[in-house]
């Protein structure tokens, strides 16, 4: 496991603001910008990222500064990040363009409308939506049927999940982790335990890494099958919406089989895993392997019926230059040309020693979503099957290492479901002092202000549930 | 063609409560003390094995543990397997808060009268209930287990009860999430929404109690301060066949009390 | 001059009483300012009297004495009798709808009139007595002369109603148009009748019908058609409608729109009973043209801002429904077919007293709308209930009758419409089988869309939530609800005593088709069938029995159910999805309710929408300071885009050649006055 990353601290947020617009311009993009408070100063932390590579740049905000220049006029893709450093930490970015509220509750009359024109109305949807949905309000613009401009509410999941960590021991940590996105627990608990085991120095067993990749490869599986079954069910495919709930309650039993929880939460802890799984290798390769046969027959019957395929195209279209100028994330990104995946470019548990492919597309549009999150479901169900071979060849080794992080600060990373996700854990004095997450939900989400071009209302639901992004992760 | 399809591999649709199922019986609840264990105080450190406190002493110096604290970390059931062990089957739900604690803290008469007033308000829904979900800041799994409800393994349509998108149509409400500050008032609102006779019923730990998310400046300790809770159901998600014997439970077409002792 | 013919006089009298009134004292004086239109009202009433007599086959007749029967007396050569006045029953069926709906509308003419929003010089009172007089003789007319004559004065005065308030924008342009096509389909029915008349050599329009069968009495035909047709606004002349319409102030519109456009059709059912059908193949093109009337007028009625223009388009869609029942008529005519024509005859004459009232009752009641803000944009009229309750009661009774619904007259009219349209099965030619067939269809997706046009007047104008700054309405004063009540009474009640209305026009219309044909139309003293027996039956009567019964029995029903306590509510806001609340509008404009007919009509409307980045505007007001997106959507009057627009180049380089001959040289015009009268006299002495 590599940690290719650099760490520099420029002298002023300004001159911060200046690297990394320039880092941004010359090809790389900015994954994630934060701060930490240290005592009455601000720590402002921008992670640049590069194919292969992090850099993490930092610079100080003294007790007295209030405002600083705001990044987003040269790096667009800073724009939601600034307004959380906003609430969260009360610094005003100078020069942001709409520094509105975003995770603490606002009051409306100061949300102004963005459109203007003949019978414009807001039609607001939301947080209390029409099904079993995550809690967001979407503010659209709308004069009738087309959408010209959409808004986002997200302060309505905010957990401060973040605050909650702070003082908590790290072992317990891990509990926190899973549930800032339940639904890709396995991921956020991979990228949190990289960081504390880089912390101690601790080298994760080879059996503890294949078991890891087996759940959030499995992971995977079910947050794909969950948004191919909300496509189903848009478009009104009875059958196909039954069949792909039926496959994802597969997935969820097999691997509550082989932990004890339908979401793998609990297998990941801090220095490997917590327990061999509870079936043999070969009773696993067995039940994937039939799963493999039905769901590859429904996903190629579903790419086949005509009438889906037609709500699908040119549905949400978001466009290759402004994917990469955002540095779009996971299967959003790579969708729309922006072919980049932890699992190849900075390898983690037993993904740089597995073999994989990466598939992409240029149209960017929600059947290019669903084009690439079918195809890694095909890419997933090879690395079970050699994840569960290596595991029959290793039977005997140990499943965790000691790992007791006193001080210090490292990076995690995983390629979640949604895309890439990032923790940035400090310690100190065998406590968590600050912790960072990221998830690809919050960098993915404000593209959807970007992808209705066209569109009207009936399209709303398709794109939004090609999106797959998960609002608790994003609100956290 | 997807017509077809459909009938490829027969019925995969659970027959429970009516005949046992065997996933349903082992499914996973929370943590509960072995019988005849309650007193062993002194030999365990409450404080350390539970993250979330759900353990603690009695003042008698008894074992308490409260299931709606529970998050199935499972610390307690590897730290000490003698004295604690998973509950098993899907009848973790109750209907009081007090019901959620071991060893049991409210008297038969409390429950009796609980249990009463329960049934006249749902005494009309038997056959055919209409459920409404509302997040309030949960963390997206509670989700995937109440949709879970919808598809061919656990179909709820089968025993007549039916999500509705509009609370004036609802007659129990789901409530999800550690109870968000930002979801308080769209809470309330739904819950004002609704018509009388409704129920409500707190699905997961973190509905019940705020789990380990709970105390936050951005969460209030779990749902039960915002609207009145009528079934609390632990579980950190719970399963849906959970969620389902929570809902028979309170439409009092199951045994009430399920299995705590 | 009998004893009704007096009766026929009274009403001309008091009209013309009515003007003068108008024109001596004007509106200066308050106590004036109703009187013209009380005036008018009575002579409505007389008329209507006078009209009902003639349709039920009493003898209607005025003649004139005095200077026109000298002129008559000194040219007994060419006359075969004196002209007059008098009414047969086609006329008096006709001048019964026309003046029985003029009534009210004068009554609520009178309330508006002496309102603040009423006129303020003189001249509007005299074109309201001008038109209606104009009507009266149009439709008692004996002789070409009478009847031209009658034409003209019409559109004289519909440009002074429509020119009246020339000073607003728009408004000078649009008298311009209505007397334009109102001179177009003048020069139609002049050379017609002009045709007519020097083949057939008789000056009455009885004799008329003495042509002989051949070129030029199908030649007079189609521009007799033509003329009434674009009169009623037949496309490609529906352009003028909604123009015209909303350029009249007021309670005018009624007239212009409700009773006067009822000549043209009138003078279509006259050609037909006098002269026959014209050829086959303008008969198809009648009934292609009906369609697209139709489907052109409720697209556009469907997705205009302003209310006035809505009820216009409105009005363009109706001639469309009434002029494919015609079309069915005259395809029986030329099949022979009498029930067929009878079939056609009694669709139409339904759909014109249903569109009659309606649309009365619909500009009635926007004048008392519009009173207060002068605007009359959708959007800023929402919830007038409460502001202006009658005016809303009628509106929304005139929009479900347009609209067909249960139990109103409209709906009757538009299932005998499709009645009569599905019986082109049992027409011989198959092209003839095929625009019928078409014209059904197409008849049919407008009533549908007729349903979307008036759910959003009902919806959002009448019951919707009222804009913040909402102006109060003005309700008329007591004779303008009288006037409301009674056409709304007539819109509900002709649909309960729809069998006395069809035995009504069956004696109606028998100079055109035998009453016994018509009169196959009830299949029971209550029941109708779309005069073919065993196809459909309708009985509107037993649904105004049956359909307040089963409201009644299930409002029973939820009181029993309820426990008694169905009234016992606890009142919570309304459910929004639990939202915070937005800035701005946050639910359906007038517009945004019909974005989705324009983009599914976007083929008829030529629909263009665009979404533009913009700068931002730190000069705009707190809510649109940080807009950065602009929509903006469009939609094409067809006919005009396509059809005038290019005309008007090589018309205008036509009237810059016609301007060399207005040299302003007194000897000049004498020449060409001159040249006129000897062409003239040469052709006629030629054609002899």
């Amino acid at each position: 496991m590599t940690t290719s990353t650099d760490h520099e601290l420029a002298p002023s947020a300004l001159a911060l603001r200046d690297v990394v617009a320039r880092q941004v311009a010359g090809g790389r993009r900015l994954a994630d910008l934060f701060g930490t408070a240290r005592g009455g100063d601000l720590l402002l932390t921008a992670q640049v990222a590069g194919p292969g590579a992090m850099t993490t740049l930092e610079a100080v905000l003294s007790a007295g500064e209030a405002s600083y220049p705001a990044f987003t006029p040269l790096v667009s893709a800073a724009f939601w990040y600034e307004r959380e450093l906003h609430d969260l930490f009360g610094v005003v970015p100078a020069g942001h363009p709409r520094l509105e509220p975003l995770v603490l509750p606002a009051d409306p009359r100061v949300l102004p409308r963005h459109a203007v024109g003949p019978g414009l109305f807001t039609i607001p949807h939301g947080p209390v939506r029409s099904g079993v949905m995550e809690s967001i309000e979407y503010l659209v613009e709308t004069p009738g049927e087309d959408i010209p401009h959409l808004n986002l509410r997200l302060f309505y999941k905010h957990r401060g999940i973040e605050k909650r960590l702070e003082g908590v021991a790290p072992a317990d940590g891990v509990l926190l982790a899973e549930r800032a996105e339940g639904v890709a627990s396995v991921a956020h608990a991979i990228a949190y335990c990289q960081a504390l085991e880089t912390i101690s120095g601790t080298q994760v067993p080879w059996r503890a890494a294949l078991v890891r990749t087996l759940h959030a490869e499995l992971e995977r599986l079910a947050c794909h099958l969950d948004v191919i079954v909300r496509l189903a069910d848009g478009a009104g495919l009875a059958v196909a919406t039954a069949r792909f709930g039926w496959h994802k309650e597969r997935v969820l039993r097999l691997t509550d089989q082989l932990s004890g929880s339908r979401f793998g939460r609990g297998v990941t802890v801090p220095g490997g895993v917590s327990a061999a799984p509870r079936m043999a290798p070969a009773d696993i390769l067995a039940a994937v392997g039939e799963l493999d046969r039905q769901l590859s027959g429904d996903i190629r019957l579903l790419l086949g019926t005509a009438s889906f395929l037609d709500r699908l195209r040119r549905t949400g279209p978001l466009p290759p230059a402004r994917a990469s100028a955002h540095g779009a994330l996971g299967p959003i990104g790579r969708a729309s040309g922006c072919v980049e995946d932890l699992r190849q470019s900075r390898p983690y548990a037993a993904y740089g020693s597995l073999g994989m492919t990466v598939s992409s597309r240029a149209d960017g549009d929600a059947l290019a979503r669903l084009e690439v999150r079918a195809d890694e479901v095909t890419a997933a169900f090879h690395l079970i099957r050699q994840a569960a071979d290596e595991l029959a060849e290793a039977s005997t080794g140990s499943l965790r290492a000691d790992c007791e992080p006193l001080t210090g600060r490292a990076p995690g990373w995983a390629e979640a479901p949604q895309g890439e996700l990032l923790y940035d854990v400090r310690v100190e004095h065998g406590r968590i002092s600050r912790c960072r997450i990221r998830p690809a939900s919050f960098h993915n989400l404000v593209l959807m202000h970007e992808v209705f071009a066209g569109d009207i209302l009936t399209d709303f639901p398709f794109i939004e549930a090609s999106f797959g992004v998960s609002v608790a992760g994003a609100a956290r | 063609m997807w017509a077809l399809r459909g009938l490829r591999n027969g019925v995969v649709t659970t027959r429970w409560p009516s005949r046992p199922d065997e996933y349903a019986a082992a499914t996973r609840g929370p943590a509960a003390i072995r019988a005849g264990r309650a007193g062993a105080a002194a030999a365990v450190d409450a404080a350390g094995l539970c993250p979330t406190g759900a353990i603690s002493v009695t003042g008698q110096g008894g074992l308490r543990v409260d299931q709606g604290r529970c998050i199935l970390c499972g610390r307690c059931v590897t730290g000490r397997p003698d004295v604690f062990a998973w509950s098993e089957g899907p009848g973790t739900a109750a209907v009081t808060r007090a019901g959620l604690i071991m060893p049991s803290e409210e008297t038969p008469e409390a429950l009796a009268e609980v249990m009463t007033g329960l049934r006249q308000r749902t005494r009309a829904l038997r056959r055919s209930v209409h459920l409404r979900h509302v997040d309030a800041g949960s963390d997206g799994s509670e989700e995937w287990e109440i949709l879970a409800l919808l598809n061919p393994v656990y179909d709820i349509h089968r025993l007549g009860m039916f999500f509705t998108a509009s609370p004036r149509h609802a007659d129990i409400l789901l409530v999800t999430g550690a109870g968000s500050r930002g979801m308080t008032g769209p809470l309330r609102t739904t819950y004002e929404a609704m018509p009388h006779p409704k129920v409500v019923m707190a699905v997961g730990t973190d509905a019940v109690s705020g789990g380990i998310v709970s105390p936050s400046y951005a969460t209030t300790g779990g749902i039960g301060g915002t609207v009145p809770v009528d079934v609390w159901l632990p579980g950190s998600p719970p399963s849906p066949f959970a969620i389902m014997a929570g809902l028979l439970l309170a439409l009092d077409r199951l045994a009430s009390g399920g299995d705590h002792q | 001059m009998t004893g009704y013919g007096a009766v026929l006089a009274a009403g001309l009298l008091l009209l013309a009483a009515a003007a003068a009134a108008d024109l001596v004292a004007g509106p200066r004086r308050p106590a004036w300012r109703r009187a013209p239109y009380f005036a008018g009202a009575a002579g409505s009433a007389c008329l209507t009297v006078a009209g009902a007599a003639a349709a039920v086959g009493q003898h209607v007749t005025l003649r004139t004495s005095g200077l026109l029967g000298v002129v008559a007396a000194g040219a007994r050569t060419l006359f075969t009798q004196i002209p007059g006045l008098a009414a047969d029953r086609l006329s008096g069926l006709f001048l019964l709808i026309a003046f029985a709906a003029a009534t009210p509308i004068s009554l609520a003419f009178a309330s508006w009139a002496a309102g603040p929003d009423g006129p303020d010089r003189r001249g509007l009172g005299t074109g309201y007595a001008l038109a209606l007089g104009s009507v009266a003789v149009v439709l008692t007319a004996q002789d070409v002369f009478t009847f031209l004559f009658g034409w003209e004065s019409l559109t004289l005065a519909f440009w002074m109603l429509a020119g009246f308030r020339r000073r607003e924008p728009g408004n000078q342009a649009s008298a311009l148009v209505t007397l334009a096509f109102g001179r177009v389909s003048g020069a139609f029915l002049l050379t017609g009748l002009l045709l007519l008349v020097t083949r057939s050599g008789s000056l009455t329009l009885a004799g008329l019908a003495s042509l002989p069968a051949g070129p030029a009495r199908s030649t007079a035909i189609v521009l007799l058609l033509a003329g009434f047709a674009v009169k009623v606004g037949l496309v490609p002349s529906q352009v003028w409608l909604p123009r015209g319409y909303a350029a009249a102030p007021g309670p005018a519109r009624a007239i212009m729109a409700g009773v006067a456009v009822n000549v043209g059709f009138y003078g279509m059912w006259r050609t037909l009973a006098l002269l026959g059908p014209p050829p086959a193949a303008v008969i198809d093109i009648l009934l292609l043209l009906a369609s697209a009337t139709a489907v052109l007028g409720i697209a556009h009625a469907a997705v205009q801002g302003s209310l006035q223009r809505v009820i216009a388009y409105s009005s363009v869609e109706n001639t469309g429904l009434i002029l494919a029942g015609f079309g069915v008529a005259l395809v029986g005519a030329a099949n022979g077919s009498r029930a067929l024509i009878a079939a056609g005859l009694v669709a139409a004459t339904l759909q014109v007293i249903a569109h009659t009232a309606a649309k009365s009752l619909l500009f009635v009641s926007s004048a008392g709308l519009q009173a207060g803000d002068q605007t009359d944009d959708l959007d800023c009229l929402q919830g007038s209930a409460r502001a202006a309750p009658w005016s809303s009661t009628g509106l929304a009774v005139g929009s479900l009758t347009l609209a067909g619904l249960p139990p109103t007259a409209g709906f009757v009219s538009e299932w005998f419409l499709l009645e009569a349209l599905m019986q082109q099965f049992r027409v011989p030619g198959l092209a003839d089988r095929l625009v019928l067939a078409v014209t059904g269809a197409a008849i049919a997706l407008t009533a549908g869309f007729a349903g979307v046009t008036f759910v959003r007047l009902v919806g959002l104008v009448v019951l919707g939530q009222p804009a913040r700054d909402r102006g109060p309405g003005r309700d008329p004063g007591v004779a303008g609800r009288v006037g409301i009540v009674l056409l709304a009474g007539s819109c509900l009640a002709l649909a309960a005593v729809a069998p006395l209305e069809i035995r009504l026009i069956a004696d109606g219309l028998s100079p055109v088709v035998p009453a016994s044909a018509v009169l196959a139309a009830l299949k029971s003293p209550w029941i109708l069938q779309p005069v073919f027996a065993g196809f459909s039956i309708l009985s509107p009567s037993w649904l105004w029995l049956v359909m307040p019964a089963l409201f009644a029995l299930v409002a029973a029903f939820a009181w029993l159910a309820s426990g008694r306590r169905l009234l016992r509510v606890r009142r919570v806001p309304p459910w929004r999805s639990a939202t915070a609340g937005v800035s701005g509008r946050d639910s359906y404009t007038a517009f945004g309710f019909a974005n989705p007919t324009r983009r599914v009509l976007a083929a008829v409307l030529h629909t263009r929408a665009e979404v533009t980045r913009m700068d931002a505007r730190p000069e705009a007001d707190e809510q649109e300071q940080l807009a950065h997106v602009e929509y903006s959507s469009d939609v094409i009057e067809v006919t005009e885009q396509y059809l005038y627009r290019p005309l008007r180049r090589p018309f205008a380089l036509l009237v810059q050649q016609a301007q060399r001959l207005q040299s302003g040289r007194l000897d000049a015009y004498l020449a060409y006055m001159l040249i006129a009268l000897i062409a003239g006299l040469a052709l006629v002495t030629g054609m002899h």
